[in-house]
């Protein structure tokens, strides 16, 4: 089992034709994902990457029902491709454009939390459950080289370090069940909490790597899981950032999200809250495997 | 988050139709006195920095007429307010303040709120710093807006009645669209005057704008273009913080440390993983930085890589960068090679080290083929592999009696 998307996850493209929609797109298929339609206004009737493309959600839905659609837009047409979807019925959506301006995301959130549907992103690089399917570019052209089939679940705040996290793994012999990016910015459609309570409540994942970074809430609210013992799968984090701590606050260093604010949101703070909660805080990758193995055994089924 | 000096955030109001002080600019006393001249009422000289809490700094001062105002421009331009040196006080007319209230549009950690307070002026700002204020807040769906009864509720809440309610709830549901119009994230009014002629009247504002929304604001480019004056960086920061804003395609950022390792790093989480790998190791990285996605145009990650070369501390690179899952090595090492043969830069005394795999990598490697100093790391290393490499070659470079002087 996997969580977000399967080998059946019937996939929609906003913004096919676009450069980085098309080669994503052309992997994603390569890999197995059922690519059903594609969207761009004004080239209805086109077909790329040997999908069809329509003018409207609406028109792709009619015609190739999907069950998520991924959103390859500019920033500035993030919010109206993603309330576009929404307003189709699209179950799942996910937004993977960076530096969507804070109102267009607020509005985005809402909709779609008054929907009932699911956002992913923005500025996420996808989802995947190796050897099933993927959203987005995660793995790049070849996934393989990266991830590996297995059951535990990953939940990382940056694209680039699900791959690093994929193949410290791989190298223990480990795989994964879902690897989901979450997305890099301050606030995001779905909270990293979320994401761990559907790991918990996914029978094909025994544990739960997490990365995290300075500034949000998203690792202290897990912690919170952990100790009201909604999440009882065993947990490993890595937290990067501390370094930020030696020099002045407000200062970003990385995505826009990691700035701190407050004292509790610092890397060392949130280390230190997982920590008393019951997870394994890592210091290193090479440390994730080990400290994997060392975990209680699953305290469901 | 680009801050709107004053003189911006009361045109921006003026021109969306609300009531605030006449007021100008002053780079010179002679020119607040030619301002202050104009007031009959009376004038107010503040200092213009990008800065809250200015009344509390003494860096607001209330004016009789062109004299005492070329004295208080005198007085404050030149100093410094809130760590800003004042270049240019703002000159505007004393409005005659009956009861002042306080009125703020916030949206911050995913929430758009509104606070009010039928009290303004400085007490309250003191007040909210402090924790102690009593302010009535309400939280806005992002979807419905700030609508008019709602803003009613808001300064109900706040104590208002009768028509001062009805006229400041009026304005405040007006306002709050104005403020998502411009995609600002901060307004900040204090005081609110409720009692000046022709209704409620903005006489304190200060705003600041999601700078992610320039785009669709080009009324907003001079005041991103002033914020980035602000901006307390040297010239390095300030060249690659302009590229960022001026060439498409992505964000590139660039910070000064006091180290002597040189970071060229991708993704947000790799650069932060990879920095505190280092300070573990002891080593000390010379910046952080951010670097654009490879399609971006390549002026900006050249512009990165030139300021980590030309920082006179730098004294050998690490290039690390995610197994690459959507952009090309070869990209960002062209864009390596070709700054440094810009600098005429090839020496075993200056190490570098990449760990770059994916799309690309078999072109990258001969990019850099027999060039001495850069090691390549074989495909398969860890981004701690690099880190531990680039910290042991930079220290072995290091005479012993430079040992501890970075």
């Amino acid at each position: 089992m996997s969580i977000l998307v399967h080998r059946a996850t019937r996939i929609l493209v906003q913004g096919l034709t676009g450069r980085q929609a098309q080669s994503d797109t052309e992997a994603a298929i390569r890999y197995g994902a059922r690519v059903v339609a594609g969207v761009t206004p004004g080239r209805g009737g086109e077909t790329v990457c040997g999908v069809p493309v329509f003018d409207t959600v609406r028109a792709a839905q009619e015609a190739h029902p999907a069950d998520a659609s991924v959103i390859y837009v500019p920033p500035l047409a993030a919010r109206d491709a993603a309330l576009e979807a929404i307003a189709a019925g699209v179950p799942l959506v996910m937004v993977t454009a960076e530096g969507v301006p804070e109102h267009d995301i607020l509005r985005m959130i809402a909709a779609a939390r008054r929907a009932g549907v699911r956002l992913l992103g923005c500025n996420t690089n996808g989802v995947i459950s190796p050897g099933q399917s993927r959203l987005g570019g995660i793995g790049g052209p070849d996934p393989d080289e990266i991830y590996d089939a297995g059951r535990i679940g990953v939940c990382s705040r940056s694209g680039g370090m699900s791959a690093e996290i994929a193949l410290t793994l791989r190298r223990a012999g480990l795989g994964i069940s879902t690897c989901v990016s979450m997305g890099g910015d301050a606030v995001t459609g779905t909270t990293m909490a979320e994401i761990a309570c559907m790991f918990e409540d996914d029978p094909g994942t025994d544990a739960l790597v997490l990365f995290g970074e300075p500034g949000t809430s998203a690792e202290q609210e897990v912690a919170a899981l952990v100790r009201r013992g909604r999440l009882r799968k065993p947990i490993v984090a890595l937290i990067a950032g501390a370094f930020q701590e030696r020099y002045p606050r407000g200062q970003a260093f990385g995505h826009a999200a990691a700035m701190i604010a407050g004292d509790a949101d610092t890397a060392s703070a949130k280390q230190a809250l997982l920590s008393a909660a019951g997870v394994r805080v890592a210091a290193t990758l090479d440390d994730i495997p080990a400290l994997l193995a060392g975990a209680r055994a699953p305290a469901r089924d | 988050m680009i801050r709107l000096l004053e003189h911006r955030a009361k045109a921006w109001l003026r021109a969306a139709g609300f009531a605030v002080p006449q007021g100008a600019p002053a780079a010179t006393p002679a020119e607040a006195a030619r301002l202050a001249a104009g007031f009959a009422s009376g004038a107010v000289v503040k200092a213009l920095v990008p800065a809250g809490r200015r009344g509390k700094a003494g860096a607001v001062r209330l004016v009789a007429g062109a004299d005492e105002a070329a004295a208080a421009a005198a007085a404050l331009i030149g100093t410094e307010v809130a760590g800003f040196p004042v270049l240019s006080v703002y000159v505007e007319e004393r409005i005659g303040i009956a009861s002042e209230a306080y009125l703020a549009f916030v949206l911050a950690g995913g929430r758009l709120r509104a606070l009010a307070s039928r009290e303004g002026g400085i007490e309250i700002e003191e007040a909210i710093v402090s924790g102690r204020g009593s302010l009535a807040e309400i939280e806005i769906d992002p979807l419905d807006g700030l609508r008019p009864w709602d803003a009613v509720e808001l300064w109900r809440r706040a104590g208002l009645a009768g028509a001062k309610l009805r006229d400041t709830g009026a304005l405040t549901a007006r306002l709050f669209a104005a403020f998502v119009r411009a995609d600002a994230l901060m307004l900040e009014v204090n005081p609110l005057v409720l009692e000046a002629a022709g209704g409620p009247m903005l006489v304190g504002a200060m705003a600041a704008i999601d700078e992610a929304a320039l785009p669709r604001h080009p009324e907003w480019r001079e005041a991103a273009e002033e914020a980035e004056a602000w901006s307390s960086g040297n010239a390095r920061e300030r060249r690659v913080a302009e590229i960022s804003r001026t060439v498409p395609g992505g964000e590139c950022r660039y910070v000064e440390l006091d180290g002597d390792i040189g970071l060229l790093v991708g993704g947000g989480g790799a650069g932060l993983y990879q920095h505190d790998r280092l300070v573990a190791l002891g080593a000390r990285p010379a910046n952080h930085c951010v670097t654009p996605p490879t399609g971006a145009d390549s002026r900006k990650l050249k512009a990165v890589i030139g300021a980590i070369l030309d920082n006179p501390r730098t004294r050998g690179l690490l290039v690390g960068f995610n197994f690459a899952q959507m952009a090309r090595a070869d990209i960002r090492v062209r864009s390596l090679v070709e700054v440094l043969d810009e600098r005429g830069m090839a020496s075993p005394d200056f190490p570098i080290v990449v760990r770059m795999f994916g799309a690309g990598e078999a072109e990258a490697r001969a990019l850099v083929a027999g060039r001495p100093g850069i090691t390549y790391l074989e495909r398969g290393a860890t981004l701690d592999d690099g880190v531990r490499l680039v910290a042991e070659q930079v220290a072995a470079r290091q005479g012993p009696q430079q040992g501890g002087a970075a």
